[in-house]
């Protein structure tokens, strides 16, 4: 069943980011880049969304709002760490307050470096994700079916 | 009369871009007192400055928020400037200012495109990034970063815009200007969005001097304050500058004061491109801040005024840099303005405000 | 427009409430608290500004765990910083209106703003190193100046300035006999150019200082490009003079900048 890969719905979510790449996953879904061609939609609602864009590092005080946003997202899911913060701390790495980047929190699918990332990565980063997002609904057809 | 109950709003919120966390304690559906809780973005920047010498500290000012980045290395460079005795050439004064009202046309048109959507009109919102769009594409010619702009330097400034580029930037502002102006006129003789937007959140002008608010936010009730009336830098070189200000102290004028920035601020480009002078981009810095030197400085960002204080300490590294932003001194004018309206009037309120979280926290 | 201006003061620290008091009554405008972790203490700067004047109060001599007074009650959004001290420092305010207990930011270290990390100290202790060397190098070479002053005292006459002494004739026919002669032949040349350029840079100076001092004169000799003569020639005779003033102007201006500019970089040391 590929239909979510037919057109994927997103959530995003900012960690600390400094907006940078907030401003250009939004810019991405905007007439100039048109990120919405692909059926991509940005949701509110954890549970209507099958691709999750983390922005910005973790820190003590978001660890656990990126943990839950996670654990309401229903299978299959793809997380796409998009930023360098995102990645791996970026140029805040080894600030008093910055634990890591999402990898910290939740497992990582895609990882879309650039400080701040730009759009063209982004929409790659997605299309990279929904091959993922295939594979992870074919395994789980498969388990059910075995099941 | 009911019972007091607590809302959580935030910090994952559709309308919100950045984290923030609003407990809003609600009875019968009107807010009667809203408690922030910040702190989701801090990283703890300002110790960077240990680490990272003044020239590389720059880096990291710039990216303490993306869409007022180039306000920050900006104010951060003038900061340390005046720290070490540095004057910069005409020319570089005057580029600085050129790309740093270009950055408040790009943050106002980002913000008008969020406040759109916060209403539910999504195609407005498409129209004015696309708008924003032709911005970028103006930073990415000249600086070679959509976002993150990393063009001000310790000294001045390191690419220059020569002559050719310069009419490219007036004409594509000319061409923006008439397509927003109509898109404004739309926005702001709509009968749906002054009746959401006339009466709620309304702050006095009184209350506004009493809590010291800064930016739009302040100058939409009257309180006739903005950093560049002071005619500091390329700034004193404009024939004339008057701060937009508006009385009704409510949403709509919010709206209101920063829609007519944008066409004040293409203004202020178009004659400062025409004025700008020859002459050299930047000066060769050397040594370091004196032990025990401290230099403050202010600037006007989009949301308002900027406080920046930097103090050496005789080695290449600065003892303290410190960045007060604005969102930090309207937090508490987001309070009060959050008080007595409605529970679906909340995400409007605070997008009026232009909150710009990462900056409040670094 | 109206003025800006800035300025340092200092605060002792009794006088925190009645300066807070007599500024919110005089209506100045409350624009920030910060907090300094100095190797003395921890200092506080209150900032208000009136009018375009913007005054920076400074309170030194405060440690981790210390109490101040909140000015919460006169100014309420100072809240926002005070807490942030509070988290971040260590010095609490008593009174605050709105006070999160120490929670405002989750951070993982108590008072992260005080440890100083073991780079800092290294970098802060090289640099004591190297000014204390560097006094002591600037005073042996002033003691060793004025030795030597006192045993020469025609040492300090001025001397001719820019060129180098050329060697004299004698020394050159030395050297130039013992040569083959192709390369006498070219050493003679460009000995024979670097007299007449020299001589051509002296008469340049005198003309461009007598073009500072005179003013706007029509029909100056100032060596300009052919093609732009050319020009000149075939333009009104007042917008040619004015344009050859600018361009003399221009040419003092380059040479006057040039000294400056080595001064300026060598102060900066």
């Amino acid at each position: 069943m590929a239909f979510a890969s037919k057109s994927p719905w997103v959530i995003h979510y900012d960690g600390s980011s400094c907006n940078g790449c907030d401003i250009e996953v939004l810019a991405t879904l905007c007439p100039g880049f048109d990120g919405e061609r692909f059926g991509v939609i940005n949701t509110g609602n954890p549970k209507h969304a099958d691709i999750f864009l983390v922005t910005g590092s973790v820190n003590e005080q978001n660890i656990d709002v990126i943990k839950e946003i996670y654990d309401q997202m229903v299978e299959p899911k793809v997380v796409v760490a998009c930023g360098i913060c995102a990645c791996s701390g970026g140029i805040f790495h080894d600030c008093y307050n910055v634990i890591g980047g999402i990898d910290q929190a939740i497992p990582v699918d895609v990882y879309a470096p650039g400080c701040a990332v730009r759009p063209e990565s982004i929409i790659d980063a997605i299309v990279q994700g929904v091959a993922v997002l295939e594979e992870k609904s074919k395994a789980l057809a498969a388990q059910k079916k075995g099941a | 009369m009911g019972k007091a109950t607590v809302i959580p709003f935030g910090p994952q919120h559709p309308v919100l871009p950045e984290p923030l966390h609003l407990d809003l304690v609600v009875e019968d559906e009107k807010v009667i007192e809203a408690i922030p809780q910040i702190g989701f973005v801090h990283r703890g920047l300002e110790k960077l400055v240990e680490t990272r010498d003044y020239n590389q500290f720059i880096y990291v000012a710039e990216r303490i928020c993306g869409i007022c980045a180039m306000g920050h290395s900006l104010g951060y460079a003038e900061t340390v400037e005046s720290l070490m005795g540095v004057e910069v050439p005409k020319r570089a004064e005057y580029l600085r200012v050129i790309w740093h009202e270009l950055s408040r046309i790009h943050s106002h048109l980002l913000w008008l495109g969020l406040a759109a959507d916060a209403f539910g009109f999504e195609s407005l919102f498409m129209h004015c990034w696309r708008l924003r769009e032709r911005i970028l594409d103006i930073f990415e010619k000249t600086t070679g970063g959509r976002v993150i702009l990393s063009v001000v330097k310790v000294g001045g400034v390191v690419r220059d815009i020569d002559a050719t580029m310069m009419r490219e930037i007036v004409n594509t502002l000319d061409g923006i200007a008439g397509e927003y102006r109509t898109i404004v006129q739309t926005l702001l003789s709509d009968t749906s969005i002054k009746n959401r937007t006339v009466g709620v959140g309304y702050i006095s002008h009184e209350e506004a001097l009493n809590l010291s608010m800064v930016g739009p936010f302040a100058r939409a009730s009257n309180v006739n304050y903005d950093v560049r009336m002071f005619g500091r830098g390329a700034y004193g070189d404009l024939s004339d500058f008057q701060p937009i200000l508006d009385t009704s102290g409510d949403c709509y004028g919010r709206v209101k004061v920063r829609c007519e920035e944008v066409l004040q601020s293409i203004d202020i480009i178009k004659e400062l491109a025409a004025k700008i002078p020859e002459g050299d981009i930047a000066v060769p810095v050397k040594g370091s801040p004196q032990a025990g030197a401290q230099a403050s400085n202010v600037l006007e960002q989009p949301r308002g005024e900027c406080y920046y204080y930097a103090r050496g300490n005789g080695t290449k590294f600065l003892e303290r840099m410190r960045m007060r932003t604005p969102t930090s001194e309207n937090l508490a004018g987001m309070m009060k303005a959050l008080e007595g309206c409605d529970l679906a009037d909340v995400n409007m309120i605070i997008l009026t405000i232009d909150p710009c979280i990462s900056c409040t926290e670094r | 427009m109206e003025k800006f201006s800035q300025s340092f003061t200092n605060l002792a620290r009794a006088d925190l409430r009645s300066l807070v008091e007599s500024r919110k009554e005089e209506g100045w405008r409350y624009v920030q608290t910060l907090a300094v972790n100095t190797e003395f203490g921890i200092e506080l700067i209150y900032t208000f500004m009136l009018d375009g004047k913007m005054v920076n109060s400074v309170i030194t001599g405060l440690a981790k765990g210390d109490t101040m007074p909140s000015i919460t009650d006169l100014y309420l959004e100072a809240f926002v910083f005070e807490n942030e001290i509070h988290d971040l420092f260590g010095v609490s305010f008593e009174g605050l209106a709105i006070d999160f207990g120490g929670h405002f930011y989750q951070v993982a270290q108590e008072t992260p703003m005080t440890i100083i990390s073991p780079e800092q100290k290294a970098a802060r202790e090289k640099a004591r190193k190297v000014a204390e060397a560097k006094a002591n190098k600037q005073a042996a070479s002033r003691a060793s100046n004025a030795e030597f002053l006192a045993d020469h005292p025609d040492a300090m006459a001025p001397k001719k300035s820019g060129k180098m002494a050329s060697p004299s004739e004698e020394s050159v026919e030395a050297k130039l006999a013992g040569m083959d002669p192709e390369k006498v032949a070219r050493v003679k040349a460009a000995i024979a150019a670097k007299a007449k350029k020299a001589a051509q840079q002296e008469q340049q100076s005198s003309e461009a200082s007598s073009a500072v001092s005179e003013g706007v004169s029509a029909g100056q000799d100032t060596t300009l490009d052919p093609e732009l003569e050319a020009k000149l020639q075939g333009m009104d005779p007042e917008k040619a003079a004015k344009v050859r003033a600018a361009m003399a102007a221009k040419a003092a201006k380059q040479r006057e900048a040039s000294p400056e500019d080595a001064q300026a970089t060598k102060a900066g040391e």
